[in-house]
């Protein structure tokens, strides 16, 4: 009976601990991707309220919560206001399965840095993916207007897609770890002293593509393009309900994939890797905080990589989207897990 | 006709190492780490050229008006010649050359000595587009563009300016400005200095007969 108290109090901390940390840091990445795309222009970004623009998300917020609630007529308001839960859900339910550090111990208690260590952590990640589907088919729907349901129509099309693409790209790390576990997959990594970006460039080249896609992210945000669309599915929604959507779908959503590839593809929480030699680690110096930090180092790197990307790229045609999709990427991940298949006795060992 | 160039699509080691992509990416980077160029509006201004076209103003009598034109149009019109206040000879040439004349309401009254002087001149800048014909229509050199460029106003009323507005404009803008030589936007180094950063060079016009465009 205790146990399961305390089982139930460190899952409710936890909760807690993921919760306020996801959507804070969701809520700041806005002012960084604003800083990023400024200076990439040659401008500042915000500077004015706080030191360098620091407290803009606040403002932002603000301004966004007093804003007044519009309706569109003719619009089902049930399915409306049900598109946000549904983006919002599934894209934080994703940090559940992420494992932010080893396991470590609190007063004689093992505590795993992860809130459900399942064994079918990907496939869940996966699935809570494809639920993005429904909150942007949706909304485009319950809008009642054309932009909207263009928009919608357009993503569902993508992430239909690259689903398929992004699936059969995982599966080489899959194979090499042999667990469908997340934290059991960074586990794997550092006994087998690799990261499987080494011998997986391929369906990391092919997992990147699908996570911009996925998230609507340049190149491939044809879902918002702003000269044909105004902004997509997000038309018809007015203040904070707005707001959310480019916060799920541009922050936590990228944010929750970068780490998925973090774990998948760079060996989590572990330090700089030589292959098949070990591990480097010069952030020794933290001591146990030192794999914690690696993590947040290796998600901010891959998320500021496609900060970058997101200002430098224009965009492609809704057709070549969907081409590359099944034309290119659906192949080339196919090709890999045959390769993978091939190789991965050597690895095992 | 079709003009045929030689340029080439992206060969397949290309496309597969991504250079196209890296190529755009190291030009963003550049940029990124380099230093802003931008004004910050509130906190710095920019001095405008001297011949910008910004708020309109009057010059006043002060010595320096065009000569024979401005006695000619004084003896002309019967004006009243005040020092230090506007030159204005109500001429209404402004008012001709405006594409929307009624933007102008320009009124003169008889003084007791029989000369006359201008009692009204307003113009209601809700209407301006800053095109500048009345400035170049003005014989005595009076009305003129400034740099004062921040026009917005609270009430409607405010976009009006007045005569004596005007005369107070156009006395700080003598005061701060009129010793400044012209200067062409190519040459002005003082403009240039924002731009350094891009080397900015212009290329030097050859005057070309109007047969070899």
């Amino acid at each position: 009976m205790e146990s399961v108290a305390l089982n139930l109090a460190v899952a409710f901390v936890k909760i807690l601990v993921i919760l306020g940390i996801v959507l804070g840091v969701g809520a700041y990445l806005t002012w960084v991707e604003r800083k990023v795309a400024a200076h990439i222009q040659r401008r500042p970004g915000p500077m004015v309220v706080g030191w360098h623009g620091l407290l803009q998300p606040l403002a932002d917020g603000l301004k966004l919560i007093t804003k007044e609630d519009l309706f569109p007529r003719y619009g089902n308001r049930f399915l409306y206001n049900l598109a946000i839960v549904l983006a919002l859900v599934p894209a934080t339910l994703v940090f559940a399965v992420i494992p932010f550090g080893p396991e470590f111990e609190v007063f004689g208690y093992k505590i795993k840095p992860i809130l459900t260590d399942v064994n079918v952590a990907l496939l869940l990640v996966f699935g809570l993916g494809s639920l993005a589907v429904y909150a942007v088919a949706l909304a485009g729907w319950a809008s009642n207007s054309k932009y909207p349901l263009i928009g919608s129509m357009r993503k569902a099309g993508i992430i239909i897609s690259y689903e398929v693409a992004i699936t059969f790209a995982v599966m080489g790390p899959i194979i090499l770890a042999g667990t469908l576990s997340t934290y059991q997959i960074v586990v794997n990594q550092i006994e087998q002293k690799l990261w499987y970006v080494w011998i997986q460039p391929v369906a990391f080249v092919v997992y990147m593509f699908s996570l911009l896609a996925e998230t609507g992210r340049v190149p491939f945000d044809i879902q918002e393009a702003e000269a044909e669309l105004v902004t997509g599915f997000t038309v018809e929604y007015g203040g904070m309900k707005f707001g959310i959507f480019p916060l799920v779908e541009w922050y936590i959503e990228v944010l929750s994939l970068s780490a998925i590839a973090v774990v998948l593809f760079f060996g989590g929480w572990s330090p700089l890797n030589i292959p098949f030699l070990g591990f480097v680690d010069p952030l020794f110096f933290l001591g146990p905080l030192s794999p914690f930090v690696w993590f947040l180092l290796k998600v901010t790197a891959l998320f500021l990589f496609i900060l970058w990307l997101h200002w430098t790229l224009p965009r492609y045609r809704i057709d070549q989207i969907t081409e590359m999709a099944w034309k290119i990427m659906l192949p080339l991940a196919l090709a890999n897990i045959v390769f993978t298949a091939v190789i991965a006795p050597l690895i095992w060992k | 006709m079709v003009k045929k160039l030689k340029v080439k699509p992206l060969s397949w080691l290309e496309r597969i190492l991504f250079l196209d992509f890296i190529k755009g990416l190291s030009v963003t980077i550049k940029h990124a780490f380099s230093k802003t160029i931008t004004t910050h509006y509130p906190y710095e201004k920019l001095t405008p050229p001297k011949r910008f076209r910004g708020f309109f103003a009057h010059k006043v009598v002060d010595g320096n008006e065009p000569q024979p034109a401005y006695d000619e149009w004084v003896e002309r019109f019967k004006i009243e010649v005040i020092p230090g206040r506007s030159r204005c000879v109500v001429c209404m040439l402004c008012k001709r050359a405006c594409p929307v004349p009624q933007l102008f309401q320009i009124e003169g009254k008889k003084l007791e000595n029989g000369k006359r002087v201008v009692s009204v001149f307003n113009m209601n800048l809700m209407l301006c587009t800053f095109c500048g014909f009345c400035v170049d229509a003005c014989p005595v050199d009076c009305l003129y563009q400034t740099d004062i460029h921040e026009t917005a106003s609270f009430t409607r009323k405010d976009a009006i300016l007045d005569l004596e507005l005007l005369e107070k404009i156009g006395r700080d803008w003598q005061s701060r400005r009129e010793e400044e030589p012209d200067r062409l936007w190519s040459d002005d180094v003082e403009r240039n200095k924002l731009w350094y950063e891009n080397n900015l060079k212009l290329k030097k016009s050859e005057k070309k007969g109007r047969h070899e465009w």
